[in-house]
């Protein structure tokens, strides 16, 4: 049993391990000891590698209504975790928490966790949900 | 167990028996040779899985790197995030970094079919196009050839190291997330193998940013049940900055978004001057700086200087030689470099067209070095095919036949000149070439925007008025232009882009995908922003991101659409974009500091331009640095 728990602390670490092969430098894209909500409506649903793309409409921090990018999993992390490309649907209404950019003038943002009200969907809150 | 080594030894007694014969069996049919160094190398650890121990490279962490202060400026103010820009989406990573990125690499033999000798290498890695290492002995380009991610390598054994020469590379980085680098940089690499491991010893060299060469070596163990794979990357047509606009240009401003806080506190081991490079943090002298008794400002370093000038290497680019210079470029397409200034030629059945005439006292060795393309390109060639093989009417009106027992039509001469502004150095030429061409009136044709022949038709005393011989005999004032006829089997569009002056625009060659950029873009120096003729900062971005929004990559980036700028190397829109990045990075600095009030002699003092004054600025000169800061503030205020 033991054995069994050691073998899937070292698959996981292998899982975790991925997370340092984005094609650019998360820590150096976005401060991910800061945190922002996301409360508006999808426009476009990019999947894709090596990241995929959701652009949301939502008001920032003026309460002005921008186009916000929202980084995402490759497509092949994401299709794993049984994301597909017709979970989520242009209009939807979603709240997304996010790492925002460094950069000032900037509307990106690193996803954390994803939740869509009317059903419930919720994605970054269960063991391995994490962007690759 | 015990047996085991009488076993060993056994075997071992065995081979030094059988080895000689087999060495005098094996040397029949071959011959010494270097080490084979193609196969699958497998790198033990990467440098994607970050530094520190973290999985993730710090932010503005330069440890040992011989940074100068340009490069360390660079380094703050680049933001990780443009990777998302258009341009630049899967974009391959860094040449210096290649070599301990993910994935290992694989090299590839390229041999002659006849005689079996190493024409080349071929390099792959992840995240890397392919890397050709030409062992056929050809020279590398000249200055103002196109750079590329993955640069032009040639390679030499010696002894059983193969040494690799690399130049003509991008901009880039030496880490991820972190050190940039200029594209004036050079690489020397050695290869070696002892066995089942490769050893890479780098050497990058680049005199903008590094006041020494980098030096870093890597390993690699040989293991052919693994291949490299290429990455998967799906590029989109839409920026990753957010927002609605597509030009965003991603930078963090000088001295405000440092982030070595985060994380230095708890590696505090580190100094934070070793942190930040430069030469004397990466000998052993420094340590004696550690306790205090030495400042590391004072200590007496070996270093040296990098081989090269960084001035020198820039204006290798656009040589001021007296010489005018040819460079194919694609389609109907030619570069001419006329004693440093570029000119675009248009050379086919239908003529020659011009895009700028160079300075006057050039016109004699351009018009000579324009017909001989035009008498080349209307030469007689061999026949492809023969008789009923060829396509067409056979037999004696046959034109293959025709080709054969009779001499090819005249060339044609010089039908259009178009000029991209009315600056001296783009319309020295236009009146004895105009004159030299055919066309209505035995002329070529002049064509330009109508406020460059405003200009050109000035006061007598403005410097840029000319001899009615030189104006335009056509100009435009839309924002588009087409010529009236397909010339050379393409369209021939101008776009009227005001930035150097009110006169500025670009022309396009829509087959053979090329654009004139004219004074917009330049990689030796800033833009030359005329303000009392109506130039502004503004507009050289507009008009720069008018190239961008026309211009396509091949692939990755890089290449297909070739960008003809008024001075220095043929271009793609990843050097574009580069160029546009800065002037907008200069542009948004000086706006910064113009909302904390400063004056423009303050603005000057603060230096905005910093980091790439080795690369474009100038102390002496008819366009130096000071000019463009005052050119820029001048543009923000007005």
């Amino acid at each position: 049993m033991k054995r069994n728990v050691l073998l899937a602390m070292a698959f996981g670490a292998l899982l975790t391990g991925t997370a340092a092969y984005a094609h650019h430098s998360y820590a150096a894209t976005y401060d991910v000891e800061q945190s922002l909500r996301l409360e508006g409506q999808l426009v476009q649903f990019a999947l894709r590698n090596p990241h995929s793309y959701l652009h949301i409409s939502a008001p920032d921090a003026e309460g002005n209504v921008q186009r916000w990018a929202v980084e995402w999993s490759g497509a092949g992390a994401l299709s794993r975790q049984g994301v597909s490309r017709d979970t989520l649907r242009s209009g939807d209404e979603i709240v997304i928490t996010a790492n925002p950019s460094r950069v000032r003038g900037e509307f990106r943002a690193l996803m954390v966790t994803l939740e869509r009200p009317v059903d419930g969907l919720t994605w970054g809150t269960r063991p391995g949900e994490v962007v690759d | 167990m015990n047996n085991v080594p009488q076993a060993v030894a056994r075997c071992v007694g065995i081979l030094m028996i059988a080895s000689p014969l087999a060495a005098a069996q094996v040397l029949v049919g071959r011959t010494a040779a270097p080490p084979d160094i193609s196969g699958e190398w497998v790198l033990e650890t990467s440098e994607d899985q970050g530094q520190l121990g973290g999985l993730q490279p710090a932010p503005d962490d330069y440890l040992g790197v011989p940074f100068n202060d340009a490069g360390r400026m660079r380094s703050d103010t680049t933001a990780e995030s443009i990777w998302g820009m258009w341009y630049y989406q899967c974009r391959p990573h860094s040449a210096p970094h290649q070599w301990r990125g993910l994935g290992g690499a694989r090299i590839l033999s390229e041999l002659d079919p006849l005689d079996r000798s190493i024409r080349a290498y071929r390099v792959q890695f992840w995240r890397s196009l392919d890397r050709p290492i030409y062992m056929d002995g050809r020279a590398h380009p000249p200055a103002w050839a196109p750079h590329t991610w993955t640069g032009f390598s040639t390679g030499e054994w010696v002894g059983n190291t193969l040494v690799v020469q690399t130049t003509h590379l991008k901009d880039g980085f030496l880490r991820r997330g972190g050190p940039q680098t200029s594209d004036m940089l050079t690489m020397t690499e050695f290869l070696t193998r002892h066995d089942d491991t490769l050893t890479v010893v780098q050497v990058t060299d680049d005199p903008v940013y590094m006041d020494e060469p980098f030096v870093q070596s890597t390993f690699y163990h040989y293991d052919p049940t693994t291949r490299v794979n290429m990455e998967s990357c799906n590029a989109a047509t839409f920026a990753e900055s957010g927002g609605t606009d597509p030009h965003f240009v991603p930078h963090h401003l000088p001295g405000r978004d440092l982030f070595i806080e985060e994380w230095l506190p708890s590696e505090n081991w580190i100094p934070f001057e070793a942190v930040r490079g430069g030469v004397r943090t990466v000998y052993p002298e420094y340590r004696s700086t550690l306790d205090g008794s030495a400042n590391a400002a004072d200590l007496d370093v070996p270093s040296s200087s990098t081989h090269l000038a960084a001035r020198d290497r820039v204006q290798a680019q656009s040589p001021r030689d007296g010489q005018v210079h040819v460079l194919p470029v694609q389609g109907n397409l030619y570069m001419l470099v006329a004693d440093g200034r570029n000119l675009a030629a248009s050379v086919g059945p239908e003529g020659i067209m011009l895009v700028n005439t160079g300075p006057a006292e050039m016109t004699g060795d351009i018009l000579r070095t324009v017909t001989e393309l035009a008498d080349r390109a209307a030469a007689a060639r061999p026949n492809a095919c023969a008789g009923a093989q060829c396509p067409g009417v056979p037999g004696w009106s046959s034109p293959y036949t025709n080709a054969v027992i009779s001499s090819p039509a005249p060339a044609r001469g010089l039908r259009y000149i178009m000029n991209t502004n009315a600056a001296p150095h783009n319309v020295g030429g236009n009146a004895p070439l105009a004159d030299a061409g055919e066309g209505r009136g035995g002329r070529a044709a002049v064509i330009a925007h109508e406020n460059a022949l405003i200009a050109m038709s000035g006061p007598l005393d403005d410097p840029w008025s000319t001899d009615a011989d030189a104006w335009p005999t056509e100009s435009f004032y839309s924002d588009i232009y087409k010529l009236t006829s397909y010339f050379n089997g393409e369209a021939v569009l101008a776009y009227s882009t005001p930035a150097t002056t009110d006169g500025d625009s670009i022309v396009y060659f829509r087959h053979s995908e090329v654009i004139a950029a004219g004074d917009i873009y330049s990689t030796v120096s800033y833009p030359r922003i005329d303000r009392a003729r109506g130039g502004s900062v503004g507009g050289v971005i507009d008009g720069l991101n008018r190239i961008l929004d026309l211009a396509v990559a091949e692939y990755r980036s890089q290449g297909v659409t070739w960008v003809i700028p008024g001075r220095g190397r043929l271009s793609d829109t990843a050097d574009v974009a580069y160029y546009r990045n800065m002037v907008q990075m200069v542009s948004d600095r000086v706006q910064a500091l113009i909302d904390e009030g400063l004056s423009l002699e303050q603005v000057q003092a603060a230096r905005p331009t910093m980091d790439f004054d080795p690369r474009y600025g100038a102390d002496t000169g008819d366009w130096t640095t000071e000019m463009f800061v005052e050119a820029v503030y001048g543009s923000l205020t007005e």
